[in-house]
C-alpha cells in the first residue's frame, strides 16, 4: 500500500514526465522517483510542523508513526492548527515541485513554466 | 539523466534532510525512537497496512466504511430490489450501484473483507474470477487513482504512427484521439514487446493495447524477491473497473509506475483509459484485481456484461 495521509494533495506529473524524458533507464528512474518521494516527505513534515504549535509535535509523530496512510491526521491537524493546512500543504509540495524541476528540467522548461502558472493560479484562487 | 543533475538531486536530497534534522531536532529524536525515518515513511506505511494494523491506533478512530459489510448476495439482492424505476436492470448498473455502497468515498485501503466481498460482487456481475490476493501476491492497493499513459514502444524501431489502430480495431474510427498520448521517451519496465517487428505477434499488440500499470517498483519486497516477482507481473492480467461508471477492462501489466509523488496508483494505455472513461479520462478513481486465469483463457480488452 503506498498512500500516505497526503497523497491525494500531491500531483507532480510535470516531474515525473520529466524525469522519463531525461532517464530512459529503468533503475536510475526508480532510485531518482524515491528520492523526490523522500525529499517530499521531508518538506510535507516539516511544513506541518512549522505549522502546528509545539505541543502537538508529539501528538502528530505518534499518529504519523503509527496511521500514516490515515486522511484522520490531517482532522487532527485542522483541528489544531485552525487553519487552511491542506493548503498549505500543497504549497509547499508546489514550491518543492518548482524546485526540483529547475534541477531536473532547464529553468525556461515548458513543465517549470507549466508548474509556476499553475502555482500561480492556485495562490490566487487561495 | 546528465550526471550534473543527478548529482544536484542527490545534493538536495541530504539538504533537505539535514535541514529538517537541524530545524526540527526533537522531532527527529521523537522519530528516531519510535524507529521511524522519514525517508523510508512509505516503505513505513506498506508495512503497517500489510500487516493489517487498520484499526491499531491509540487515538484516532479506524477508517470511515470499515464496518463489516454484508454478504454479496444479499448486497446484490437489496440494489436489485431497491430500482423499481426499471423492469430489468444490467449488470453494469447493479455493479456501479453497489460500489457506491461498497467503496468509501474517497480510494484509500480497503480491508481484506472488503476486497472479498468486492471479489464476489465482481464474479457475479461481470463473470470475472478477480482476486485482490492471487498466489500469494497482492497489489499495494486495490483501490486508487488511475492516470493516462503513452503508448509503450514495442519492438525496436516502433513509432507512433504505427500505434493507429486499423479500422476494425478498437478505436478504428477515431484514430488521432488513440495515439493523441504519444509514445513513451523510454520502453516500458520489462522493455521491448518483441525483438524486431517480425517477431512481434497479434497476441502482443493486444497486450499493449491493453496494457495496465502498476506500482511494482513501491512493493515492499520488491528488490528481496527477484526475478520472481519481476516474472510474475508481467504481462499479469488484471481486471480494471472505474468506480463511477461501472466500465471494466481486462488489461496486461506491462509496466511499472506512477511515481508516488504524482498522487496516482494505477497506469493505463491510452486504449484503457478511452475506454473505462471516454477520451478526456486521464484520472479516475478504479479498482484494480488480478484476474484468476491461469489456463490464459480471458481476452484482454473491455468485459461486455453490459447486456441485459
Amino acid at each position: 500500500m503506498s498512500r500516505l495521509f497526503y497523497d491525494h494533495l500531491l500531483d507532480l506529473d510535470e516531474l515525473e514526465t520529466r524525469v522519463k524524458v531525461i532517464t530512459k533507464d529503468r533503475e536510475e528512474q526508480n532510485e531518482i522517483f524515491r528520492l523526490i518521494d523522500e525529499i517530499v516527505h521531508h518538506r510535507v513534515v516539516g511544513c506541518i510542523l512549522n505549522h502546528l504549535p509545539e505541543e502537538h509535535h508529539e501528538k502528530f509523530l505518534v499518529h504519523l508513526s503509527e496511521r500514516p496512510h490515515d486522511k484522520q491526521i490531517l482532522d487532527f491537524l485542522r483541528d489544531k492548527i485552525l487553519e487552511d493546512i491542506e493548503g498549505f500543504i500543497k504549497q509547499e509540495i508546489r514550491t518543492v515541485a518548482i524546485e526540483l524541476l529547475k534541477i531536473v528540467a532547464d529553468e525556461n522548461s515548458p513543465e517549470v513554466h507549466k508548474l509556476k502558472a499553475r502555482t500561480l493560479r492556485k495562490a490566487r484562487n487561495g | 539523466m546528465p550526471q550534473s543533475a543527478r548529482d544536484k538531486l542527490k545534493l538536495k536530497h541530504l539538504d533537505e534532510i539535514n535541514r529538517f534534522n537541524q530545524n526540527f531536532a526533537s522531532a527527529k529524536k521523537s522519530l528516531d525512537q519510535k524507529g521511524i525515518s522519514l525517508s523510508k515513511l512509505r516503505e513505513h506505511s506498506n508495512k503497517i497496512i500489510a500487516a493489517g494494523a487498520l484499526a491499531s491506533a491509540l487515538a484516532l478512530a479506524p477508517p470511515q466504511g470499515d464496518h463489516l459489510l454484508p454478504p454479496p448476495k444479499e448486497i446484490i439482492e437489496k440494489v436489485t430490489r431497491s430500482s423499481s424505476s426499471l423492469p430489468v436492470e444490467t449488470n453494469a448498473v447493479v455493479l456501479r450501484k453497489v460500489l457506491s455502497q461498497v467503496l468509501p468515498e474517497e480510494p484509500r485501503a480497503l480491508t481484506e473483507h472488503e476486497e472479498k466481498t468486492l471479489e464476489q460482487v465482481i464474479l457475479e456481475t461481470t463473470g470475472v474470477k478477480a482476486k485482490a490476493n492471487l498466489e500469494g501476491e497482492h497489489l499495494n492497493t486495490t483501490y486508487g487513482l488511475i492516470g493516462a499513459e503513452q503508448h509503450l514502444r514495442r519492438y525496436p524501431g516502433d513509432t507512433l504512427a504505427q500505434h493507429k489502430p486499423d479500422a476494425d480495431e478498437y478505436g478504428g474510427e477515431r484514430v488521432d484521439e488513440i495515439i493523441e498520448e504519444g509514445i513513451t521517451p523510454g520502453l516500458g519496465a520489462w522493455g521491448y514487446f518483441a525483438p524486431s517487428k517480425e517477431a512481434f505477434t497479434p497476441d502482443l499488440e493486444e497486450t499493449e493495447r491493453w496494457y495496465a500499470v502498476v506500482q511494482t517498483l513501491y512493493l515492499p519486497d520488491w528488490e528481496k524477491r527477484q526475478p520472481y516477482l519481476k516474472d510474475w507481473y508481467k504481462y499479469r492480467k488484471v481486471l480494471i473497473v472505474n468506480t463511477e461508471n461501472g466500465k471494466a477492462v481486462i488489461a496486461s501489466v506491462a509496466d511499472s509506475g506512477p511515481a508516488a509523488f504524482t498522487g496516482k496508483q494505477f497506469g493505463g494505455s491510452p486504449e484503457v483509459m478511452d475506454y473505462l472513461g471516454g477520451q478526456s479520462y486521464k484520472k479516475g478513481a478504479v479498482l484494480v484485481f488480478f484476474v484468476d486465469d491461469p489456463n490464459n483463457e480471458v481476452s484482454l480488452g473491455p468485459v461486455d456484461y453490459n447486456k441485459i
